[in-house]
């Protein structure tokens, strides 16, 4: 039995970012005529769809799709997928449903709460997979072709569907705090095909010649753009964790970024001597009002209407934001601060006085 | 809403786009590239230049081997990479209008080697405190705003550096096909790396001609940035563009859909050297008003040229046939937008106009705001008897030209400017070619002696005659009158309601001014209408059309094309002076009344709000010489809306509408005396 729909105790809303646009579903390439007419890409995509498959489990309320997608990882029924709330069932059961349609009941094996990842299992031999140490490293501007089952397009033996695509950039998700709703910071592919759609997570990246590149990520949206964000996470940086659940190892769900660790005595900015504008604006840019005479500021060289840009090279744009970040500043580290004189920029740093 | 409905809607048009391209794409490989590729060659030679090395020595351009397409999409990333900077703006506003605008780094193009960066205004809609731009070399340097270019939606900045800089080539408009592919370059992800997406030309020729268009995926992670071809040259700057709106962040709702703009770079480059002196570039405007609205439909004609705009200043004139602009064609109003689209204020262009059967070319100097129209008054109101020749006055008033010229009630206008007069609706279509000041000549007979006197034209009065002498001598008897009294108002399909207030005096050669009554919160009975207005209806020859809202407590603004229609009806069966149709309510009607207003200014020539502000989202519209619209406004400085109230109608007034306002004592609707203060504003809206 497959695509049970059950309620979960545990909804992760989706990412709840204000937005200020519609985004994109996507867009199900491939007639045979493209196939056809490129027999490179038609051999690639024959290659890889045997090893996708999709994955049914807990949602279907609130806006929250009940499936996902997966790859095979092994040829006795290893299944790797996105750690998410479709797993998250009362008996730690989902179902499977391969590509030439036969249907599993597939268990939970383990996860990775960090890297957000998932090893699922189910009897059956001899399938073809995916060697996660053959797996490709590629480039921005590679051509790319993505295998999900998004919007669950593709039931029983239909193929999921493909999309087509270049790497848009390789980066590391936690490009600044709290940019992102996810514990995964690492790096990752963005792509410039809208593969992060519903029910494509978990789905497959790979290179133009149907290599293993990339498992597709969660619905996200880029907190410094609010836009939605299309990525997918290196296998090459998955391959550690998923030996060590294959070995049972359980690993420990590791702090999530929201709650990095923050020192009990943070430096608070009278420490260094120095005294910001008035608060008053929304987003008060964070100019400084005073200097005291002989403080550590003072004799690094600040002076008042110099304007804070970055602390520890975090920006920080408002009065708000200064405050924040100096609150992950033990008192006893030291501060990197460069602030804005005219058109100069001046980089300090600053040690609090015992 | 769920992120799926949230999304589906242009997926759909993502998706026929995304098929389309993938079939354009590989025509390309196989044909186009080199029919891209030669005509540039050759360009260059032409031009004595080198060819670029990496141009010869490429053979498998065009074909089809996946790997050679992504060699050739890097090394063109390459090749850019060293004039495409990243910025970061810190500092300012959250949200731009409804739009949260991102605070992550945005990208920039440099496009001199002395330090000018090029890059979308979207990009610093938020005003921000401080602008950082990393040099290639990893250096991060302050950058001051020079200018912004207000047609094309980017801004110039400029760092202070010893750096050597590089900046690209650009591809000439005439290089660039349908079809071929365009690379998005943006460099917001990573200091160190550029982000890319891979498309093709989609049109050229967009927003009127300042933009061409592309599949690639354009988004804030790239505004800013070039959009390349193979050979790394630039064909455009990325920006989120609108045809229809002109803030930063117009079109940015398109962002990712496949339908991305970029302002070609040679363009850019023309017009760097405006930029580079520090003054903003704006929309150039011929200040001039179409007759129509109708974007496509046959025949260009000029309806009102203020003396102060540009075209008149050509010596273009009420009535001229625009058939040219720079060489271009022009039959329709949107050709003329796409022929004057690409230009600034301050650029000539060639119009040739037709004006009785000849062919006339002046030469243009766009403006970049046309000072508000005002419109000229002579002073007085007309007869509305229709016989004898020319215009009978009715009225005069006392402070106006036309009172210091000395004429005076019952003097007839039979001419101005030489010509004869013929209705006082044509007299106002004259005097809209007349700024306030002008002087201006009648032909006035008085009694049996006919004179020439000479006008100086003054500006519409707020204030309101105490006292009017009546319009018209009494109408024959006549058999067959229009139905009267509360007349119901039927409009096919629609449910809902409405009733005519129509004076049982009512008379097949009257002519009835409209008041389009908008009910405030809790709707109206015939009856108390009927009691309000049936005296005032008799005596000023007015109908009263009230509609009722669906929901008696509310008006929704989709409602308006219903009064719309019940309006059109009601002048289908009753004759109508199309000098006297004014919208008036009270509360949420009155500010629904200047929504109505505002968006049928071809028929509203007043506006009636009793303590009602102009609705924020109302943009007041720019007065119009041929479309007349007076504003009445009555409202307590007790009220809690005084302040919102007295901004409007100060906007208004700026705008150089005539402004009426009638101080209540308390916040409530209008007593008897009021109202027939109201009746007599309406009375006069036939004056010039």
């Amino acid at each position: 039995m497959s695509a049970t729909r059950r309620m979960i105790p545990n909804v992760r809303p989706p990412a709840g970012i204000v937005i200020f646009a519609i985004c994109l579903p996507a867009i199900v390439l491939g007639g045979p005529a493209m196939l056809q007419a490129n027999p490179s890409l038609a051999d690639a995509v024959t290659g890889v769809q045997p090893k996708v498959v999709k994955i049914y489990g807990a949602g279907g309320i609130q806006g929250l799709e009940a499936y996902q997608s997966g790859f095979l990882i092994s040829a006795d029924g290893h299944i790797l997928t996105t750690w998410s709330y479709v797993l998250d069932t009362a008996d730690d059961s989902v179902g499977v449903t391969l590509s030439d349609g036969r249907r599993f009941e597939a268990r939970v094996v383990g996860n990775d709460p960090r890297l957000e990842i998932a090893v699922l299992k189910i009897d059956a031999r001899d399938l073809p997979y995916f060697a996660l140490d053959q797996a490709v490293e590629i480039a921005a501007g590679a051509r790319v072709l993505a295998f999900s089952n998004l919007f669950g397009v593709a039931t029983g033996n239909e193929w999921v569907s493909v999309q087509r695509g270049v790497v848009m950039a390789r980066t590391q998700l936690s490009a600044r705090r709290g940019a992102f709703k996810t514990t995964y910071d690492g790096p990752v592919y963005v792509l410039d095909a809208m593969t992060n759609n519903p029910g494509a997570t978990g789905g497959v990246l790979t290179d133009r010649r149907g290599r293993l590149v990339a498992i597709l990520g969660k619905e996200l949206t880029n907190a410094q753009t609010n836009t939605w964000l299309n990525y997918a996470v290196p296998i090459t940086e998955l391959n550690s964790a998923v030996v060590d659940i294959l070995a049972g190892k359980t690993r420990p769900r590791a702090a999530s970024r929201d709650n990095v660790k923050k020192p009990k005595e943070p430096i608070q900015l009278q420490m260094f001597g120095l005294h910001l504008v008035p608060d008053i604006l929304a987003k008060t840019p964070p100019f400084i009002d005073d200097v005291d005479p002989e403080s550590p500021a003072y004799l690094a060289g600040l002076r008042p209407d110099d304007l804070v840009l970055f602390v520890n090279d975090r920006v920080v744009g408002s009065c708000k934001a200064l405050l924040e970040e100096l609150t992950f500043v033990d008192r006893l580290d030291a501060v990197r601060i460069t602030v804005q004189r005219g058109q100069e920029l001046m980089e300090v740093t600053l040690e609090a006085r015992p | 809403m769920t992120q799926f409905e949230r999304r589906a809607p242009v997926g759909r048009l993502a998706a026929i786009h995304c098929l389309r391209s993938s079939r354009l794409q590989r025509c390309y490989w196989t044909r186009t590239a080199l029919a891209t590729v030669v005509p540039r060659l050759l360009l260059l030679v032409a031009l004595g230049m080198p060819l670029p090395a990496a141009i010869a020595t490429r053979p498998g351009i065009a074909q089809d081997n996946p790997d050679d397409q992504e060699q050739v999409i890097e090394d063109a990333v390459r090749r850019i990479a060293p004039s495409v900077v990243r910025i970061e703006a810190l500092g300012g506003l959250e949200k731009v209008g409804q739009v949260l605008v991102g605070q992550g780094p945005t990208t920039g193009l440099i496009v001199s080697s002395d330090g000018y960066i090029i890059s979308s205004a979207f990009n610093f809609a938020q005003q921000p405190s401080s602008i950082l731009v990393t040099l290639p070399s990893g250096q991060r340097t302050v950058a001051k705003l020079v200018a912004q270019d207000l047609a094309r939606m980017l801004v110039l900045l400029k760092v202070d550096t010893e750096e050597p800089l590089l900046f690209p080539n650009a591809v000439p408009r005439d290089a660039m096909r349908v079809g071929q592919t365009a690379i998005a370059v943006g460099r917001t992800f990573d200091a160190a790396q550029n982000n890319v997406s891979v498309g093709i030309i989609s049109a050229l020729n967009r927003i009127w001609g300042k933009a061409i268009q592309t599949d690639a995926k354009i988004s804030p992670t790239n505004y800013g940035g070039p959009l390349i071809d193979l050979q790394g040259s630039v064909l455009g700057v990325l920006v989120p563009l609108s045809n229809q709106s002109q803030s930063e962040v117009a079109g940015a709702e398109l962002y990712d859909s496949g339908i991305g703009f970029a302002v070609p770079l040679s363009d850019i480059y023309r017009n760097i050297a405006r930029l580079k002196t520090g003054k903003n570039l704006q929309p150039g405007l011929l200040g001039v008003s179409l007759k129509g609205t109708e974007l496509f439909s046959a025949g260009v004609v000029i309806g009102a040229c203020p003396a102060k705009s540009p075209s008149a200043k050509a010596g273009l004139k009420i009535g001229d046939r625009i058939v040219e602009v720079d060489g271009q064609p022009v039959n329709w109003q949107a050709q003329l937008k796409h022929a004057i689209g690409p230009h600034y204020a301050g650029d000539s262009v060639k119009v040739v106009v037709e004006r009785d059967g000849q062919r006339l070319e002046v030469e243009v100097v766009l403006t970049d705001a046309v000072e508000p129209y005002e419109h000229s008054f002579i002073g007085v109101l007309p007869g509305r008897d229709r016989d004898g020749v020319g215009v009978p006055i009715r009225f005069v008033y006392p402070a106006s030209g036309a009172g210091q010229a000395g004429l005076v009630q019952g003097d007839r206008i039979e001419s101005l400017q030489g010509t004869a007069t013929t209705s006082s609706a044509q007299i106002r279509e004259v005097l809209a070619g007349f700024d306030p000041g002008a002087k201006i000549s009648l032909g006035v007979r008085r009694g049996g002696e006919m004179r020439i006197v000479e006008v100086t034209l003054g500006q519409l009065p707020g204030d309101v005659p105490v006292q009017l002498p009546t319009a018209r001598s009494a109408l024959p008897d006549v058999a067959d009158r229009p139905p009267s009294g509360v007349v119901p108002i039927r409009i096919p399909e629609d449910d809902h309601e409405c009733i005519a207030l129509v004076p049982a005096t009512v008379h097949p050669q009257g002519q009835y001014g409209v008041v389009v009554w908008l009910h405030p919160p809790g709707g109206f009975d015939d009856k108390q209408i009927a009691e309000r207005w049936q005296t005032h209806c008799e005596q000023a020859d007015l109908i009263v059309l009230a509609p009722k809202s669906a929901d008696a407590n509310r008006w929704l603004p989709t409602e308006l094309p219903f009064v719309r229609k019940a309006l059109d009806q009601l002048m289908r069966s009753y004759p109508i002076d199309a000098a006297r149709i004014v919208v008036h309510g009270y509360q949420g009607g009155g500010a629904l009344g200047y929504l109505f207003a505002f968006e049928h200014r071809d028929l509203l020539r007043g506006i009636a709000a009793v303590e009602a502000p102009v609705p924020l989202r109302a943009a007041p519209p720019d007065n119009d010489p041929l479309l007349r619209l007076a504003v009445w406004t009555a409202y307590s400085a007790k009220s809690k809306l005084a302040g919102p109230i007295k901004q409007g109608a100060d906007r208004l007034q700026a705008s150089k509408f005539p402004v009426t306002t009638i101080p209540l004592p308390e916040p409530r609707y209008l007593d008897d005396q009021e109202l027939a203060g109201l009746v007599r504003w309406i009375d006069t809206l036939d004056r010039f």
